[in-house]
């Protein structure tokens, strides 16, 4: 049994850094590719934007009012729903830094 | 690569602005929640001391120790 956890932890100690370089390897090419799309398509607002975000705000009112809503495809309807379910999503990962715990509350 | 998406602004300020009432929402909650969960453990230790107190009396008697 020591013989045998003795083993493992040769073999561990041998592989690992094999395996870091591996886990390395894999993952640089990937986060650029992340990095290279993050930095535009989930950059924050900047101030310029913020009033155009709110212009179109009020244009989504407006066209709720005049009943633009019935008129939409299936798609588009789809495709509002997703933004929305994200931007809902977007809510619970600030929940979540907000109370200080990944699941429930830690009271 | 296929270029980046240029995401619409309405968009990006609604996922910023989500991100922050739930911050803030979170920390609220947060600390409503915690002062009632640290009377609740309160309360319970207390009733488990007056338990066990009961108990060491019970037993006490039952050994027909002359102290009680």
């Amino acid at each position: 049994m020591a013989q045998a956890a003795q083993r493992l932890a040769q073999r561990i100690a041998a592989r690992g850094p094999q395996l870091l370089s591996a886990a390395v390897a894999y993952s640089k090419p990937r986060l650029a590719t992340f990095w290279y799309y993050a930095k535009v398509e989930l950059a924050p607002p900047t101030p310029a934007e913020i009033p155009r975000a709110i212009d179109s705000m009020k244009a989504m009112v407006r066209s709720f009012q005049t009943g633009r809503l019935a008129q939409l495809t299936v798609r588009e309807a789809l495709r509002n729903g997703l933004v929305a379910t994200e931007v809902v999503m977007w809510f619970y990962i600030g929940e979540i830094i907000g109370k200080g715990s990944l699941i429930g509350y830690n009271v | 690569m296929i270029p980046p998406v240029q995401v619409s602004p309405l968009i990006k300020f609604t996922r910023y602005s989500a991100l922050l009432v739930g911050m803030i929402y979170g920390k609220k909650r947060y600390d409503y929640l915690k002062p009632i969960a640290e009377e609740e453990r309160r309360i319970e230790a207390e009733e488990k001391k007056k338990q066990e107190e009961l108990q060491r009396i019970a037993k006490a008697l039952a050994e027909g120790s002359p102290m009680v």
